[in-house]
């Protein structure tokens, strides 16, 4: 039913992203990300209180949970939730702040295939728009190994139904290097190659609608802060 | 007590209880609205069947209706389940704050299943397969992603209409084996409902006399006293709940409860003209459907109350057309008409309510008909459309008739 969705784009690109920035008013940062019909909501919330079983003198403490749309999350959801821990751990310069809390948030909306990847990439969203202190950002990347032999970059869910090998990577901005490797299924090692290299050349794509979206984000309250020096006057 | 610092609320320190309830006796509020206004409700479906998001203002609420196949209550062989779950924890920040010092799941899991369950909104006899045996179960996962207020008005009108925009797999049984089919073998089929229960939420404080509609997060938190009133179309009251310190007396209730029931039949109204949309939207194709996903892109196609209402108001200046649009509905088919007076005498239902049953009649009647033409398949199709009219028949008549006994004592 939905492969004319992902027909319309190559299999060799990443499907079109759209966020929104603070949907939500209770916490410090939040985002609303997509990845073609895949959605998700992000939310951040800290420095804050500890409680005394989680105090680490020398960096804060990292919360990260992942829920589902429907019913409590499964085992899949907690695989899912660590591998975000993962990433945000490396990512994250806890050392700024020492005995806090840094809280995120995934809330699943849609999945219509890559749920990983882009829960991954909502995190960072949601740090960056919360002003969490991050080393480096970082993106993600799904990709998989139809039942033709063709490497498909952020498939559908509907190509992931007869597939043979599925990996998902995530790499850093600074240098690109890997943050975080998933595989399932059999493969060969040079395509495993391939598709890292197809995953890294994507993930420059995601960086730069990362800085694009934040660009866009301030620079509507630079009109508004132009607006209101104007009345000033 | 400790009062966990992180998760601040509005309205909790003595301060802001006194600026607001000052603010009230003057007839003010901190959002302009006036006390009898309520904030804009926005509904998103999803993709699946079963999935909205509610907006009002800054309060949005995610459901989601999924069903299993499983083995009945011992009490009651022939009835499905439905089991109401409501989660604070997530995105909203609440799960720390409600094991401190408040109840919030508690409570909204209490309304919710007080409005939907114990007035019988849904038929459960119809989500009987075999007695004792096989059942649908029919669950609502009710996530919270941000709170501004008014939990309860939000997850009921995100369960509502999550429920009544769900299908369910059609069911084939014979000689005990069980067949269920997917989705591109036949179509889904949707729930029954008796009646469609909304609440409505009231603040009272002691400095005022008027009551406030749709309180924020800080007028909730700063009032003396909350009334939660559920209303049907029918504008039946099905569950209330009023707690706090403020003594309210019965006038106040009363004047609360009058303007609650036409709230409650036109928000009704309103989730019926989104449903309607929605359906226009996915009978053009799965590609037009943004699901979830048009919280993020369409702004301004939105399935606003506002807008819908509007539109509501014009569509009401041409009466003749809706006249015409009445008359064909009832010369369209013999037993709809026979339905529609049963149901008009008993319970003097209004007109939005018949117009809404026989078109699920007419699109669940038209895939039967088009799966008799085939020898093997028109068996099945007879002994399922059989069924499927014996379980639907009976126990509305039923309820109808015991509603109706009840209201003509009451006004006795």
């Amino acid at each position: 039913m939905n492969l004319p969705a992902k027909m319309d784009v190559e299999k060799d690109k990443l499907r079109q992203m759209h966020c929104e920035f603070n949907p939500l008013s209770r916490c410090d940062g939040s985002v609303m990300y997509s990845q073609g019909a895949t959605g998700l909501i992000g939310a951040v919330l800290g420095p804050i209180e500890v409680k005394t079983q989680n105090l680490s003198i020398d960096g804060s403490y990292l919360e990260c949970n992942y829920r589902p749309k429907a019913g409590l999350p499964q085992v899949t959801d907690r695989i899912r939730e660590a591998a975000i821990r993962d990433v945000l751990e490396l990512a994250l310069l806890s050392e700024a702040h020492p005995r806090s809390k840094m809280s995120v948030q995934i809330q699943e909306l849609e999945d219509r295939g890559s749920i990983d990847a882009c829960a991954v990439n909502c995190a960072c969203l949601a740090m960056l728009i919360g002003g969490l202190p991050l080393k480096y950002s970082f993106a993600a990347v799904h990709a998989i190994i139809n039942e033709q032999g063709e490497y498909v970059l952020d498939p559908d869910q509907s190509e992931t139904l007869h597939q043979r090998a599925s990996f998902t990577f995530a790499f850093d901005s600074v240098e690109g290097n890997l943050l975080l490797i998933q595989t399932k299924g059999s493969f060969k090692i040079a395509q495993f190659n391939d598709i890292e290299c197809l995953c890294l050349a994507a993930s420059a794509e995601i960086f730069q609608f990362y800085r694009n979206q934040v660009a866009k984000y301030h620079g509507r309250s630079e009109a508004t802060a132009k607006k209101e020096d104007v009345n000033e006057t | 007590m400790f009062h966990n610092s992180n998760f601040f609320e509005p309205g909790k320190s003595k301060p802001e209880r006194s600026f607001v309830q000052l603010a009230v006796k003057q007839n003010q509020r901190l959002d302009g609205r006036r006390s009898n206004e309520s904030r804009d409700v926005e509904l998103t479906f999803g993709k699946d069947w079963g999935s909205v998001a509610v907006s009002m203002g800054d309060t949005k609420v995610l459901a989601q209706v999924t069903c299993e196949m499983g083995p009945p209550a011992l009490s009651r062989p022939n009835e499905g389940k439905i089991h109401l779950n409501v989660y604070l924890g997530g995105v909203a920040f609440l799960d720390e704050a409600h094991t401190t010092h408040d109840q919030r799941s508690l409570k909204l899991n209490s309304l919710l299943e007080r409005t939907f369950r114990s007035s019988r909104s849904i038929d459960l006899e119809s989500l009987c397969v075999a007695v004792e045996k096989h059942v649908w179960c029919i669950r609502v996962n009710v996530n919270v992603l941000n709170h501004d207020g008014n939990l309860y008005d939000a997850s009921t009108i995100a369960t509502l209409a999550a429920l009544m925009h769900f299908r369910r797999p059609d069911v084939w049984y014979k000689d005990g084996e069980l067949r269920i089919f997917k989705k591109k073998e036949r179509e889904f089929i949707p729930l029954l409902f008796h009646h469609y229960p909304v609440s409505v939420t009231y603040c009272v404080y002691k400095s005022s006399v008027q009551p406030i509609l749709d309180p924020t997060l800080l007028e909730e938190n700063a009032a003396d006293s909350v009334i939660v009133l559920s209303f049907n179309s029918f504008q039946e009251l099905c569950s209330l709940t009023a707690g706090g310190t403020a003594p309210t007396n019965a006038r106040i209730i009363m004047q609360c409860a009058r303007n609650a029931a036409v709230r409650c039949k036109s928000l009704l109204n309103f989730v019926r003209k989104a449903l309607a949309l929605d359906e226009e939207c996915r009978s053009q194709g799965d590609q037009s459907v943004d699901g979830l996903v048009a919280l993020i892109l369409n702004t301004e196609h939105k399935l606003s109350y506002n807008k819908l209402m509007g539109r509501q108001k014009q569509e009401q200046q041409p009466p003749p057309s809706e006249k015409m649009q009445l008359d064909n509905n009832e010369s369209s088919e013999t037993p709809v008409a026979n339905e529609e007076p049963s149901k008009e005498e008993s319970a003097g239902a209004p007109m939005d309510t018949s117009d809404w049953l026989p078109h699920d009649e007419d699109s669940q009647e038209l895939p039967m008909r088009s799966e008799a033409s085939p020898s093997k398949a028109g068996l099945k199709g007879k002994q399922s459309r059989g069924k499927y009219k014996a379980n639907k028949k009976t126990p509305p008549r039923k309820q109808n008739h015991s509603d109706s006994e009840e209201e003509a004592k009451r006004y006795i």
